[in-house]
Order: C-alpha cells, then structure tokens, then sequence
C-alpha cells in the first residue's frame, strides 16, 4: 500500500470514526468553550449555564446514537477504540449523570462563581475519560483514559483551596493514583510484550493461540505477575481492598459533591473498563476460517486418496490434520503435494483404519481447543477479580460500621458496593466458556446495577450537601430528630438507605437479586455466601442512620434544621431522584431489558 | 540463562527496566517527602517506558512476530506527556497541602483517618 492510499484511507477511518465520537467531541467543545468564555466575555455567561448545556447536547448525541450502533461492534480510530451498544449504554449512563451532576452541583453551590469554570472543565474532562475507559480496545487507551479520567478528579478533590482536610485529601488521592497507574503501565507493558500486540481482540486472539500451545512456566508467571500489576490500577479505580485507603479519606476531605461524582460515574466507568479487560482477555473469537479450512483439508484428503501417486498420503488421515492447523495459524498457506509427503514422512503412520469423516471432525475440535485454551486465563481473571471482591465486600461493610461521619460511611458503603459489582464480572467470566450469551446476560445484571446505583448514590450524596448547607456538619449526630421537622426528607433518605441495604421492593434488592443470580448460576456458592451475609451486616450500619433521624432526640440546645421538600429546588432534586429507585424496585423489565440490549453484542 | 554470556536483547533491556521498577516502588513505599514520593513514581513509569521501546523493536526480539513495531514507540511517547501532566498535577497538589499545613511529609497528613 503507498502512501497515498494510507493517507487517504485514514483520512476516510477519521471521518467515520469521528461520525461514532459525537458525545465526546461536544464535551471536548463545551470544555474549550468554558475556558475561552471566561477569558472573552468574563462574567457575563455562566459557567453552570455552558456546562449544562453541553452535557444535555452530549447526551442528546449519545442518545441519537444507540439505534446507529445497535446489533453492530465497530472499531474506531484505526482499532483505538470500539464502539457497541455497551460503549453507547455507558455514554448515556455518563452523560446523564453529568447532567443530573451540574443540576446537583448549581444547587448545592459548591463551585462558587470565581471556580465555577474550573470544576466544570475538570468534571467534563474526567467524564471523557471516562467515556473512553468504558470503550477501550487497545492497551494505550486503557492507560490513557484512566489517568484522564484520574488526573482532574485529583484536583477536583482539592477544590476547597483554603481547608486543611481537602488539601490532604488531595495529596493523598494523587499519590496513590498516580502510584497505582505507574503499576498498571509497567503491567500492561509485561503483557504487551509477550502477546505481541496491544489492539485488545488481537491480544485475546495471541493469548488463546500462546495458551493453547502449553507456555512455559516462566511465560506464564510473567502474565500472571502482569495481570495482577493492571488489577492494581482497576482496584484503585474500584476503590477495591487493598486499593481503597483514598476512598474515605478522600470522600471525608473533599466536598460531597466530589464524593457523588467519584462514587458513581468514576466507579461505573471502571467497572466497564474491568468488563472490557476481562472480555479482551478472556474471550477469543473462534477463527472465522476454521470451518473452510477444515473442509479444505477435507477434500484434499479425498483428493490425496484418489491420487494413486501419493502413498504416504493414503496412510495417515492425520496428515491432513496437521497441515490444516499450520494453515489455520499461518494464514492461508497452501500445502503443496511435495510439502505433504515429506510431513508425511516425518509423522509416523498411525491409525489407518481412520476414515475420512474423523479428519474432518479433527480440526474443528482443534479450533475449539484453540478458543478454549483460554478458560485457565478467564479462571484465572475469576478468581482474582471474586477474592479481591469477597474481601472488598466484607472490608467495606466491617469498616463502615463504626463511623460517625456520614461522608466517610458513604465512602465504606461505596467501597461495600464495589464488592457487589465485582461479584458480576466474577460470576459471569466462567460462563464465557459455555455459553456466551449466558454470560452476557450476566454482564447486563452488571450494567443494571450501575444504573440503579447512580439513583441511589448520587441521592445520597446530594442529601448530604443539601443538610452540609443547612447545618454546616456532615456528623450523623446532626440528622438526629430529624423527623419531626422535616419528614419528607427522612422519608426519601430512609427508602434510599433500605434500596442501598437491597431490600425489597426497591431498586437496589433487583440489582442484588440479578448480580446473586450470576453467582448461583456459574456455581461460586462461597461468594453468593459471603454477598449474603454482607447484605445482612449492612443492614446496622445503614439503619442506624434511619435510627438517628427517627428515633433520637437532638442534642441538648440545638434545633434539628428543617428542609421541607416540596417548597424548595433542593427538594424537588432529591425527590425526583428518589422516583426511580422505587420505580425500578417494581418495575425493573425495561431497565433490565435495556441493559441487556447493550450487552448483546460484548462477545460476538 | 545468563545475561551476560548472550547478545543483547530485549531481556537486557527488560531487567534494566525491572531494576527501575523495583527502586521506584521501594521509593514510593519508603519516602517521608511527598516530592520524593512523586520521583518515584516517575521511575515506576521510565521502567515500563523502557520495556515498551525494548519490546517495539524488531532486533531484540527472538521471535520477530512478537515485536510490538511503532505502537511500542508511541506508547512510550505518550506515557512522558501523560507523566509530565500528572508531575505537574502532583505539584500544584503539593504546593496546596504545603500552604496549608507548612510541610509535605505525608507522614504527618493524619488528619483523615478511621
């Protein structure tokens, strides 16, 4: 190919690459436009304003996209990234949450006028990475988009220039995100190294194929070593145990707003991207060209034994057989009659009672072997991603009952949550094996408890700024008696603190109940155990909240604030929000159906 | 196998590469100085940088079809824009923490904990 043509043909990948990047690329302009407006037109244009609208324009697009994209799977940007319906149901996830955040974050006034364009520009660029975690497909992508994700949130983390807490919530989230992404990067460069190749379906492809022909040990201890070294980096994401010293600390310093942004659409995104790598690892495709192949060798069998020349040819059906799996590796590589007698020569004769009807089978059961080879790798990324799971889940529920700071209980319960998300990906990489549209059923239960998890979390968090603005504490002891002045609060907080626990008939018991399932089904009882009884200790913890706003007295000399619901902005965001996660709790067949529409095309 | 006896190839490349993980981690894990911190961050990524050029050629590969080519080059391009951004990030943090509490000895950020 000459220059010119690949000139031309990249021009031509560009075009239709950017024609699938619409979502991103509005919040590229409405980034540029926040900056540039403020140094144009000063005050006049608010940041808020600009930032909204660019979030709904970017979601309207992501919308417009899904019938496009559905039942297709197309690389983008000469294989950098893939864009399906999964990437498309993360899009919308992340845009709507970016809107629903600008709404949250104009009322409750944590961006003053002076930050404003500040916080919006870090938010907006932490979404787009974000949207280009949940559709990497190239190693380079995986590390770019998670330290663009990572990067703005850390200063986002210290926007509250002038507080001691914030500052050091900031040190210490870019310490240890930047250390855990240095680990990631030296990870993925092990693995790239011995697949050979960084576009993630190839690195699948080239795993199966170093899998199927029984590596070395030491080949496999340097994958093990480097798989473990990039689930450093998702655990950091995840806010996974051992990885989750910065949640808490940073959800306590910084302000609650930042907790809501990075408890669920950070948390989201890598889950996505975990989903991506685990897929891109442990799913191969079966060659589309075995079954010709297969039928190639079959008649030049036939042909070899009419030929009356070629005696050795006759002897050994397994001739075929083997020069079929050198072309299904090489390409199409055309065996000569030459090529064939000395293969012939060199393999000895065996079972020449095999009829022609065995070395037809024989390949295609070789083909298998090759997809199949890697089921230790999705065991291996099972195991890793459930034990990093149980121990996250019980950590996070253990610590959280002891705190008196609701932010930082949030941050206890996030990390809990995380545990739960991960039972997913742990339950369904198994079911790969045996039937793949078993496991992406299984993924979608993952997808639909992201969702019901942006209801729930972001409630939380917008309950904890509005009373932060309201009282000026963010200690549990302050919601105490809270009842009897503001019950509409209480009861919106109540019912989601009992979706958060996952009781019935709310959002949060059908998203347990879906991620359970997976558990039950690929037969990891232990962790379906361990998820149960961490359902059953989170019920204190969350309840103990209810308890201090409906059964406690305020301490002495202080009046419990009033923040009724239906006269006020702050309100009426907090109810809304609250809507769907009873909706969902009883209605959850659309929801769950549209998850699993996204799904639909993760493993082709 | 022994380093020292074969030609140079990418193994060589890849324990130099390992050397400078190893003390950017030990570096992470044992400084008291936040800057000290963020020097050996920078060492964990020049190490995987190095396996990624040494990979990216054909030369130090034995097996040829494994060698990376120009992706391996423009990965390690990336990571030193992608390190600088994050260096710069970390030190405008660092500044922060040292305005408001007059010293950036992580030992002593304390204040959020349990």
């Amino acid at each position: 190919m000459g220059f010119h043509d690949q000139i031309s043909s990249l021009v031509e990948d560009t075009q239709r690459s950017l024609a699938m990047f619409g979502p991103e690329l509005t919040l590229c302009g409405t980034i540029v436009l926040l900056l540039l407006s403020r140094l144009i037109l000063g005050d006049r244009l608010s940041s808020t304003l600009v930032a909204f609208a660019g979030t709904v324009v970017a979601l309207i697009f992501a919308l417009f996209s899904w019938n496009e994209i559905a039942g297709t799977s197309q690389e983008a940007f000469t294989g950098m990234l893939v864009v399906d319906t999964f990437t498309v149901f993360f899009r919308i996830f992340l845009m709507a949450f970016g809107v629903l955040f600008v709404i949250f974050t104009w009322r409750s006034g944590i961006p003053d006028k002076e930050d404003a364009a500040d916080f919006y520009t870090l938010a907006l660029g932490s979404l787009l990475g974000m949207c280009l975690m949940v559709s990497a497909n190239h190693l380079l992508i995986v590390f770019l988009a998670v330290e663009m994700a990572s990067v703005p949130s850390y200063v986002l983390a210290g926007i509250l220039k002038g507080r001691r807490k914030s500052s050091e919530a900031a040190l210490k989230f870019a310490v240890y995100g930047a250390g855990a992404a240095g680990i990631m990067l030296y990870g993925i460069s092990l693995i790239a190294g011995i697949v050979g190749t960084v576009h993630l379906p190839s690195a699948g492809q080239s795993l199966a194929n170093i899998m199927a022909n029984d590596p070395s040990g030491g080949v496999l201890w340097v994958l093990g070593l480097g798989g473990l070294m990039i689930m450093v980096g998702l655990a950091f994401k995840l806010s996974a145990v051992p990885f989750h010293f910065w949640a808490p600390d940073v959800f306590e310093g910084a302000a609650a707003e930042i907790g809501g942004f990075l408890s669920v659409a950070s948390k989201a995104a890598a889950i996505g991207l975990l989903v991506r790598m685990a897929v891109g690892f442990g799913y191969a495709e079966e060659p589309q060209h075995a079954e010709p192949v297969a039928q190639q060798a079959a008649s030049q069998q036939a042909l070899a034994d009419q030929s009356p020349g070629t005696n050795a040819a006759a002897a050994n059906p397994e001739d075929g057989v083997f020069v079929s799996t050198n072309s299904a590796q090489d390409g199409a590589q055309q065996p000569s009659d030459n090529e064939q007698e000395n293969t012939s020569e060199q393999t000895p004769a065996n079972d020449g009672a095999e009829d022609d009807g065995a070395a037809a089978e024989a390949p295609s059961e070789d083909a298998a072997h090759t997809a199949d080879s890697l089921a230790p790798v999705r065991t291996y990324i099972s195991y890793l991603v459930g034990l990093l799971a149980a121990i996250t889940c019980t950590f996070g529920n253990m610590a959280a009952y002891g705190q008196t700071n609701i932010k930082r209980l949030l941050a206890y319960s996030t990390i809990a949550h995380a545990g739960y998300m991960m039972f997913a990906v742990a339950g369904a990489l198994p079911l790969i094996g045996t039937s793949t549209s078993n496991a992406e059923y299984h993924i979608a239960s993952l997808a639909f408890y992201v969702v019901t998890y942006l209801f729930m979390n972001l409630t939380a968090f917008a309950i904890v700024a509005f009373m932060r603005n309201r009282t000026g504490s963010e200690e549990i002891s302050d919601y105490a008696g809270l009842i009897r002045t503001s019950p509409g609060l209480v009861v919106c907080f109540s019912i989601i603190l009992m979706s958060l626990i996952g009781l019935p008939p709310l959002a949060g018991f059908a998203a347990k109940y879906v991620v359970f399932s997976t558990l039950a089904e690929s037969g990891l009882m232990l962790l379906l155990m361990i998820g149960a009884i961490n359902t059953v200790i989170s019920l204190f913890y969350y309840l103990r909240v209810v308890k201090a706003m409906c059964l406690e007295e305020p301490a002495e000399g202080q009046q419990p604030v009033t923040f009724p619901i239906w006269k006020s902005v702050d309100g009426w965001f907090v109810l809304v929000l609250t809507l769907p996660v009873v909706v969902f709790g009883v209605f959850w067949g659309p929801l769950h159906d549209w998850a699993l529409a996204a799904c639909r095309d993760l493993l082709p | 196998m022994n380093l020292l006896a074969e030609p140079v190839g990418a193994s060589h490349f890849m324990a130099v590469g390992a050397v400078m993980f190893v003390c950017g981690v030990v570096c992470m894990a044992t400084k008291r100085n936040g800057l000290g911190i963020l020097m050996g961050i920078e060492l964990v990524l020049n190490g995987a940088n190095l396996n990624f050029v040494a990979f990216s050629s054909e030369f130090l590969r034995r097996n040829t079809e494994y060698a990376l080519g120009v992706d391996g080059q423009l990965i390690a391009l990336f990571v030193i824009v992608l390190a600088a951004a994050e260096a710069a990030v970390a030190l405008a943090i660092a500044l922060n923490y040292y305005n408001n509490h007059a010293t950036i000895d992580v030992d002593r950020a304390d204040e959020l904990k349990g």
